[in-house]
């Protein structure tokens, strides 16, 4: 589904990402930790090119998007992305932040997608809400409109760059619920998370990103009770 | 200081012509400037070097020179440059439209670059191209934040309009100075000019913050 090769990236001098490969496969929910300033956001925005990668390739079911010929607005039709800090659109109401994109970029009908997002709307459990504008929900309620509002384009894959970290800690729980519920939908799935608990229990692997280097690729049974790197024992015995 | 009316009011009809002629000016000038102005903002945010000089070199230029003078250049220097001498009032509107659109262009970078870039990259998440980005989202939220600048450069080219008197343009200033020169008595006409002027803005100033109101309304 995904397959990164030797990706770099720099910001300026200070090289963020020094070559990572790996590979993400269909259904598969994969949690990325590690320290901050790992690069581990980096890596996950270089996934729908949000980042233009330095070096390396990407491929996303078979297109490479590190090649300038491929349409990337196609591409991250398929990928959605839900933000830290959520980034719902505040001039529209929630039904319309559901259905813009599918109207705008799908051409999708009317109704059918408002259809789709009133569904959306139930299952994240804020269908009530449709009418109102961002500004009056709360901080769990706003990141579940914008899990709504990726899986309104009907993505392959789902990218989460620290979905919790801008909540406050009771509302963090509703949130994980429905990405739990998404991973075993069969949903494709990269996290970027500082929930080790979530990790354990959601993912199939973690990749533990250190300095810009993949230091571990391993279950999360295997990695967090048995790290092989030192650095990843420093990490978890520091956040665990 | 005696102040007599009663020669000058017959007149006030003269005057009240001139209305017809500023408003024209003031909202094609307006409009023509405003959508200018965003496509110079464009420029400016662009990653497109060229783009970004092209624009920077127009604000620099308009803003750096007498608003006077690019009028004047417009009026007298048509017959040279395009063969043919152009309307006074069209001078007047394309003048006022390329000098309000440098302004205007920098309020409107302001308010684009003040939006959360994360605007930007949920759209681009979502697969949106960048036209209906900015037209759909990043404006509309801009215009939001930028509409008390908005109106008070909308009230300076009301104001400045004025300044058309000087290319022959049948405006309220013009009118209440002619009333003036036939009656030799200029502080009446003048006077009324000025009233008609404050009324004007008033009005900008009530619609603006209607305008601002319900826009304000979502939040």
């Amino acid at each position: 589904m995904i397959k990164v090769e030797k990706l770099h990236k720099s910001f300026g001098k200070n090289e963020v990402l020094k070559g990572i490969s790996t590979q993400i496969n269909n259904g598969e929910v994969v949690a990325i930790i590690g320290p901050s300033g790992s690069g581990k956001s980096t890596f996950l925005r270089c996934i729908n090119k949000l980042e233009e990668p330095t070096d390396g390739k990407i491929w996303i079911k078979g297109a490479d998007i590190t090649d300038r010929q491929t349409d990337i607005l196609k591409v991250r039709q398929n990928v959605g992305m839900v933000f830290q800090h959520f980034h719902l659109f505040p001039h529209m109401t929630v039904l319309e932040n559901l259905t813009y994109a599918p109207l705008k970029v799908k051409k999708t009908t009317k109704s059918e997608a408002e259809n789709t997002a009133m569904d959306l709307l139930e299952k994240v459990g804020l269908a009530v809400k449709a009418q109102e504008y961002p500004s009056k929900l709360s901080g769990g309620q706003k990141q579940r409109v914008a899990i709504a509002r990726a899986l309104a384009m009907n993505p392959e894959i789902m990218l989460f760059d620290e979905p919790t970290s801008a909540l406050d800690p009771e509302m963090v729980k509703e949130v994980l619920d429905v990405m739990k519920t998404l991973a075993h939908s069969g949903m494709t799935m990269a996290i970027v998370t500082h929930e080790m608990g979530f990790a354990r229990e959601v993912a199939d692997r973690v990749l533990f990103l250190d300095g810009g280097v993949l230091v571990e690729d391993a279950p999360p049974n295997e990695f967090f009770s048995h790290p092989k790197s030192s650095r990843a024992q420093d990490f978890l015995q520091k956040v665990l | 200081m005696n102040l007599d009316f009663t020669s000058v009011l017959p007149s006030l009809p003269f005057i009240l012509q001139g209305l017809g002629v500023t408003l024209q000016i003031v909202c094609l000038a307006g409009i023509l400037g405003f959508l200018l102005g965003i496509i110079l903002s464009l420029c400016k945010i662009s990653k497109i070097k060229l783009l970004n000089w092209l624009a920077n070199a127009y604000t620099s230029v308009f803003r750096g020179t007498p608003l006077i003078l690019q009028l004047m250049i417009i009026y007298f220097g048509s017959p040279q440059v395009l063969g043919f001498q152009i309307e006074g009032v069209t001078a007047a509107i394309i003048g006022f439209a390329l000098n309000s659109a440098a302004y205007i262009s920098e309020i409107i970078r302001a308010g684009i670059q003040a939006i959360d870039k994360g605007q930007q990259e949920a759209a681009m998440a979502l697969g949106v191209p960048y036209r209906p980005t900015m037209v759909n989202i990043i404006l509309p939220q801009a215009m939001k934040n930028i509409l008390p600048a908005l109106m008070n450069e909308f009230i300076t080219l009301t104001k400045e309009s004025a300044l058309v008197t000087t290319i022959g343009v049948m405006d309220v200033m013009r009118r209440a100075y002619q009333v003036g020169a036939n009656q030799y008595q200029f502080m009446e006409p003048l006077l009324l000019a000025g009233i008609i002027y404050y009324i004007l803005v008033t009005i900008l100033t009530f619609l603006g913050k209607l305008v601002e109101g319900r826009l304000r309304s979502n939040d």
